[in-house]
């Protein structure tokens, strides 16, 4: 493991030469520092904390569903007239978190914007992660979720009944479940390479198994790596338009219904924009701690960090720009019901939310103009935590203010959460770590593979 | 085993080369038949000719807006492949300056009160002025007179002073791009592309919050009742596709005629394909999000300006003529590498979508010409000759223009930094 | 110098060609190159990351992969396109077992091609990732868990940082010595023989019994399932929600619920209460048939006061059904031709009566009773496109509404109460009383000779034979669905 002298700082702007996105290893080097993190024998302790409190987490979560189930949907503060209270919120949250991945592993690939290749890994995990997380809130939501099956167009006999093609929460069902599938191929397939390299070094007989299964047996050959990036080309160029159909069909079912604002045309780029948004903010907070317990700071570098920072600010100002329009037009269309709308969501009982929102979204982000700010690792931590305070704020904003204040002012009412709701937001984030703590643990968090195909190739030579 | 191209540009001629001189007088005389011809075509009236101008101004505007976008995305993202076909989105750009003058027409009718071309710019226009079907829904509309609710932003002297705002900032951000790419095709030095980079980011603001807001007032306003926050996305999803296409067109011309030889590679063309192909995907999102959503909810102040565009026999077919070409021929016209790596093909792709551009545009102006129902001019044969010779003249102009503003510089950059990178770029 | 890393060469096992490495991607590209010119086809190389430029120096050509996904694609659209317009349009036409379920909504057509883009988009994009993905492996002939480059321990390295050249026994131009010393020549650092172990090939004895049992224990679940679904059961059913199973309350006629201390919570242990002294059942107060049904009290027919309020209910429910067969025995002297006691005749009645009617009854049937009411009118025009079906609202200056032999009072009160043909019950929504005052006020509006229309026209083509019963009960319409 060669490491020349590593200088873990290529932030600085060179317009004559490209910033190295690995620093000072060579390709040994990578699979050595990535492999360490597997082969080590004691996981740190940092990490069975994070999987103690997660784990515990996930307890309530359970215990929170199964109390469901039992009881059924009014455990939850949904009531007239906000029938979708923190649920299709904490669903739209997760959703949104669900499309950094992608957006990484797929539109950045397509871009050919190299330096996604030390995050990609770990910010698909997280998206599939998320996704379960999301699917949870409607899954549960049906009520009986044994008959889940309803929802899809299934023959059955004793039924006589079909799915309604024309409502937009039945084209979330295809989309999210889309996704979901979609996004395991890609991220499993990215990571049969690395599973191989994990299957060669494994010296455990159930490890050799196991791997030995996972990788299927791949050799690196040259026809099979053609084919594999054409097959991961089509998926990337299938994931980008799948990303953004699906949080588009989130933004449909509020925009397509009358609801004042709800119904805006602008929904689904903001809605994909917030997505992004709030995805990197995750990845972020994931992977700065990540880098730090396991020493990846040579593959994921402060400029890694400082790109998503970019896109953060970028994406950010997009969903600010989103703000400003649909409050302009509110005026503009002259409509009383818009314009009240939107009044009412800035100074009206739920002003608190949106100035919540507001600052975590659109004012504090603006920080990352400053590059100290953007490249400090524990500082953006913190900024990426308000984002994603900011954009549960931006769905609670959405759903909740304007369901509580629709076209009869007697169905007016405050929307008032119970322990479950709470409880089960917070045990979703169980759920969520626990799964990213067992995948750090016997998965590879970067992709080896791609990050050796963006080396320049001179590293060989240093033995 | 490697071929590293060095990162110098080995073109003989790289700049137009005293062509301009013969083009710009040419270009000047077909602009002058063409506006003279879609003038005679329309019997002299004015409201009729300025609407196809405004159709063919859109046209070449968002052409440079898009080109302007170009350029600053570019240097956000600190692009290196794009290097060498740069400097045509650069001068491109810097032609939203002189188009101010092209908009005069229109904006002269604004100023001296009338409402030629916008319906709004008269003393009490109300929503039965505007309605152009179903009328009798939207008389029971419990609106107030429109004048009322939007008189504050649609009034001639905020409509003009926005108007120079956003010219004067398009202008002034293409010309401190291109100021900077010019001096440093002298001195090289890198600094100069550290300085576009930084400017890039609140540039970046600065073109989203003016997009957003000229799209309202030259395009939407021309049915002040009806709104959509999709709008500015719309116009800006159709305007960087054309300029991508026009960028294409421009490199492919400049290699033909030899001004430019090996600094624009195949690999130049397929990404620039790619991008192409995208944004005719992005733009078939955007239009038909925007659609869906209308059509589903179906609300009365909204749902009227498509009920024109999808119910109306004449345009419903322009509207399926936009559906299939604008979306569906290009993007398998621009599917799969050995199609995007064909010189032919991807002229054949980018007029076409060009020629389609046009139609877009044509589509969102038109139907606002007559609101009361007869549009038998706007989708008759003479009609559609009128938009054309507009266009044609609308380019020729603008052809010289671009003549104009490049003059005898180079046409690509010559000491750009990222430079390298874009000689041996290759799409893998 | 091929160094052996198996010990066996015997007969047990085959050579399957020479393995080549190099340490440095741009070599073994080099190597690539040079034994494509030596004209060797069986060739192939392996490195842990896919190395630019190999495709045409290995002379690999571009795979089908696009095709097959785009052909499953094409595939997709039309399968996405025809569940939906199958599941929401076809009411059994074309299986009867499985018969689709159209039904309306937000007005939309059944089809509404819009509305069904998002999910025609997903299936596309799922069955071509499908293709995409299977279509990989199968191209490439994964999963093949057994491979006897595995056995080489310096092949480890290929998923690592090595690189390597793989020249196959297979090819024509294959020769152990020379190769190897072209190999050489070519800068490979180290050379291996690629053995496969024929040996190998024979499964282990066990491994038939367990793949057979475990093929078995995979079909329990379906059985299980399908079982079940075939069958009843006595046992108990699983019971989710309980407190919807087993609410907390007491059912009629039954023990009431013991009390925490042991009492019983009423004394008289029953769950029911019996009504409050002097309590009247709901309906109950409607014995005067002249107030409340405009019927003679001294009538005694077959149509006793529960079957009377069957149909009525009846009615409601079902529509026009048993209006149909109901006018053709109607006696028509059941009905009062007064008004009831208690029922004063005065201006504030005529008054109250104007204005229920105006609310009530002017929809359909005009501020003046003509017939004209907005909804009548936009429902005739709608029906005159075909877009409804629509009976008009009846006139109240009709000659025979207007004849009190033929509407007496009593009907007039029993059409507003029960509806008419496609008019409806208006039962419910408006009180006896003021039933009582629309009719005053009908009757007061008929004697402004307000003329019906049509009869400007033809005053005297009415036949007794037009005005059958039919006719005359079409009051006000109702759209049919």
């Amino acid at each position: 493991m060669a490491t020349v002298n590593p200088s873990l700082d290529n932030t600085h702007d060179d317009a004559a030469e490209r910033s190295p996105l690995v620093l000072g290893l060579d390709y040994a080097g990578v699979t050595d520092t990535v492999c360490k993190i597997w082969e080590d024998e004691k996981m740190p302790k940092i990490w069975w904390m994070t999987l103690g409190v997660a784990l515990s987490l996930l307890a309530i979560l359970g215990a929170c569903v199964g109390h469901l189930i039992m009881k059924g949907v009014g455990v939850w503060g949904n009531n007239n007239p906000a029938y979708w209270g923190w649920p299709i919120v904490n669903f739209v949250f997760w959703v949104g978190i669900g499309h950094a991945g992608t957006l990484i592993s797929a539109i950045l690939f397509l871009f050919r914007q190299n330096w996604r290749t030390s995050i990609n890994r770990a910010a698909e995990a997280m998206t599939i992660f998320a996704v379960m997380c999301a699917g949870l809130f409607p899954g549960v939501h049906i009520g009986r979720v044994w008959a889940f099956y309803w929802l899809f167009p299934v023959p059955t006999e004793h039924l006589a009944m079909w799915p309604n093609f024309r409502s937009p929460l039945l084209w979330d069902v295809f989309a999210v479940s889309t996704y979901a599938t979609v996004s395991v191929l890609f991220w499993y397939m990215g990571m049969v390479p690395d599973i191989a390299t994990f299957r060669d070094r494994c010296k455990s007989r159930i490890g050799k198994f196991i791997y030995g299964l996972l990788s299927l047996g791949w050799t690196g050959s040259a026809r099979g790596w053609h084919r594999y990036e054409i097959a991961y080309t089509i998926l990337a160029a299938l994931a980008t338009p799948l990303v953004l159909s699906v949080h588009t069909i989130v933004s449909f079912d509020f925009a397509v219904s009358q609801v004042p604002g709800w119904h805006t045309t602008i929904f689904p780029p903001y809605f994909v924009a917030g997505a992004i948004f709030s995805g990197f903010a995750m990845v972020v907070t994931l992977l700065v701690p990540v880098r730090k317990i396991y020493g990846l700071e040579q593959l994921i570098t402060l400029r890694h960090l400082e790109n998503m920072n970019k896109i953060i600010m970028a994406t950010g100002m997009m969903v600010g720009t989103a703000y400003g329009i649909e409050f302009f037009i509110a005026w503009y269309s002259g409509v009383p019901w818009e314009g009240f709308a939107f009044y009412n969501r800035a100074f009206g009982n739920y002003w608190w939310a949106y100035w919540i929102m507001v600052t975590c979204n659109v004012v504090i982000p603006q920080v990352f103009w400053i590059k100290w700010c953007r490249t400090t690792p524990w500082f953006m931590v913190i900024i990426c935590i308000f984002v994603n305070i900011g954009m549960w704020f931006e769905r609670f904003v959405i759903t909740i203010t304007s369901l509580c204040r629709d076209f009869n002012p007697s169905s007016w009412a405050y929307f008032h959460p119970t322990w479950i709701d709470l409880l089960m937001l917070i045990g979703s984030f169980g759920l969520f770590f626990t799964m990213f703590s067992l995948f750090c643990r016997f998965l590879p968090v970067i992709a080896i593979a791609e990050v050796k195909g963006v080396m320049p190739r001179e590293h060989a030579d240093h033995h | 085993m490697h071929n590293t191209r060095p990162a110098k540009i080995t073109s003989p001629i790289t700049s137009l080369n005293e062509g301009y001189v013969r083009t710009i007088p040419l270009a000047l005389i077909v602009g002058a038949i063409g506006i003279g011809v879609s003038l005679v075509l329309c019997g002299f009236q004015s409201k009729p000719f300025l609407y196809n101008y405004l159709v063919a101004f859109c046209f070449v505007l968002s052409i440079s807006l898009g080109c302007l976008f170009f350029v600053t995305i570019m240097h956000l993202t600190r692009a290196g492949w794009s290097a060498t076909v740069r400097r045509v989105a650069e001068l491109y750009a810097m032609c939203t300056f002189p188009l101010f003058l092209l908009f005069l027409p229109i904006l002269l009718t604004v100023i001296s009160g009338t409402d030629t071309v916008y319906s709004w710019n008269v003393e009490g226009y109300t929503i039965h002025a505007d309605a152009e079907t179903k009328a009798d829904i939207l008389a029971n509309a419990p609106l107030p007179p429109l004048e009322q609710l939007k008189g504050a932003f649609l009034n001639k002297w905020f409509f003009t002073g926005r108007i120079v705002a956003y010219f004067l900032i398009w202008g002034g951000m293409a010309f401190f791009f291109l100021k900077n790419s010019l001096a440093q095709d002298v001195s090289g030095d890198k600094k100069l592309t550290a300085r576009n980079q930084a400017f890039s980011a609140p540039f970046m603001i600065l073109f989203a919050a003016t997009i957003v807001f000229a799209s309202f007032d030259i395009e939407m306003s021309l049915s002040p009742l009806w709104f959509s926050t999709m709008f500015p996305v719309y116009f800006f999803a159709g305007a960087f596709l054309s300029a991508l296409c026009t960028i294409m067109l421009t490199c492919l011309w400049l290699q033909r005629t030899g001004r430019v030889t090996d600094e624009i590679t195949i690999e130049h063309y397929h990404d620039l394909g790619k991008l192409m192909q995208g944004f005719v995907i992005f733009w078939g999102y955007i239009a038909f999000s925007q659609f869906l959503l209308i059509w589903y909810a179906n609300i009365p102040e909204e749902t009227f300006w498509y009920d024109l565009r999808i119910n109306q026999p004449g345009w419903k077919g322009l509207s399926l003529i936009l559906l299939v070409g604008h979306l569906f021929i290009p993007f398998f016209l621009l599917m799969g590498r050995g199609l995007r790596r064909n010189r032919i093909l991807l002229t054949i792709s980018a007029v076409f979508i060009l020629c389609m551009h046009w139609v877009d545009h044509y589509w969102l102006v038109m139907p606002h010409l007559n609101p009361h129902g007869d549009h038998t001019f706007q989708l008759s044969g003479t009609g559609f000759l009128t938009g054309i010779s507009c266009l044609v003249g609308m380019i020729a102009i603008y052809i010289a223009l671009f003549c104009l503003v490049t003059r005898n510089r180079p046409l690509v950059p010559l000491q750009d930094p990222r430079l390298g990178e874009a000689l041996n770029h290759e799409v893998h | 110098m091929a160094e052996e890393n198996q010990t066996n060469t015997n007969e047990d096992s085959k050579l399957v060609g020479l393995l080549a490495q190099f340490d440095d991607p741009d070599s073994l590209v080099a190597a690539c190159n040079n034994a494509r010119e030596a004209g060797y086809t069986k060739t192939d190389a392996y490195s842990p990351f896919p190395v630019h430029g190999i495709d045409p120096a290995l002379g690999i050509k571009r795979s089908i992969l696009p095709f097959i996904v785009l052909s499953i694609a094409l595939g997709a659209v039309c399968i996405g396109l025809g569940m939906q317009w199958y599941t929401n349009t076809d009411s059994g036409t074309i299986s009867p077992a499985f018969p689709g379920y159209p039904f309306k909504i937000s007005g939309k057509p059944y089809f509404s091609l819009p509305a069904n883009i998002p999910v025609t988009f997903e299936v596309i994009v799922l069955s071509s990732a499908f293709a995409a993905f299977f279509g990989m492996w199968i191209l490439n002939k994964l999963p093949m868990l057994s491979n006897p480059l595995h056995r080489i321990s310096r092949f480890k390295r290929a998923t690592n940082d090595k690189f390597f050249l793989m020249i196959e026994e297979a090819d024509e131009k294959f020769d152990r010595s020379s190769t190897e010393a072209q190999l050489n020549q070519w800068g490979a650092v180290a050379i291996d023989e690629c053995r496969q172990d024929l040996t190998d090939n024979v499964l282990p004895s066990w491994f038939r019994l367990v793949a057979l049992m475990g093929a078995l224990m995979l079909l329990i679940p379906p059985v299980v399932i399908f079982r079940s679904m075939g069958m009843t059961n006595r046992a108990p059913r699983l019971h989710f929600m309980p407190d919807m199973d087993w609410q907390e309350k007491s059912k009629t006629q039954t023990v009431a619920p013991t009390m925490v201390d042991g009492e019983n919570l009423f004394l008289d242990m029953r769950a029911m209460r019996a009504p409050v002294e002097g309590s009247v059942a709901w309906d109950h107060l409607n014995a005067d048939t002249e107030m409340h049904q405009g019927i003679k009290r001294d009538y005694k027919a077959v149509t006793s006061v529960s079957t009377k309020t069957g149909s009525a209910l009846t009615s409601l429910t079902t529509g026009q059904e048993d209006d149909a067969a109901a006018p053709a025995e109607e006696d028509l002297s059941k009905y009062v031709t007064a008004f009831p006691v208690g029922i004063e005749v005065n201006a504030e009645l005529l008054a109250r009566g104007q204005n229920r009617f105006n609310i009530y009854c002017s929809v359909c049937h005009g501020y003046s009773g003509n017939g004209d009411g907005l909804v009548n009118q936009r429902a005739v025009a709608l029906a005159g496109t075909g877009k409804a079906t629509w009976t008009a609202a009846k006139s109240l200056h009709d000659p025979i509404v207007k004849d009190p032999a033929q509407n007496p009072l009593g009907r007039l009160f029993d059409t507003i109460s029960n509806g008419r043909s496609m008019m409806g019950p208006y039962k419910s929504q408006i009180s006896v009383e003021d039933r009582w005052a629309i009719v005053a006020y009908v009757k007061a509006l008929q004697e402004t000779g307000i003329k019906p229309p049509g009869s400007e026209v033809s005053p005297a083509a009415k036949t007794p034979a037009d005005e059958a019963p039919e006719a005359d009960d079409s009051a006000i319409p109702k759209p049919t669905p």
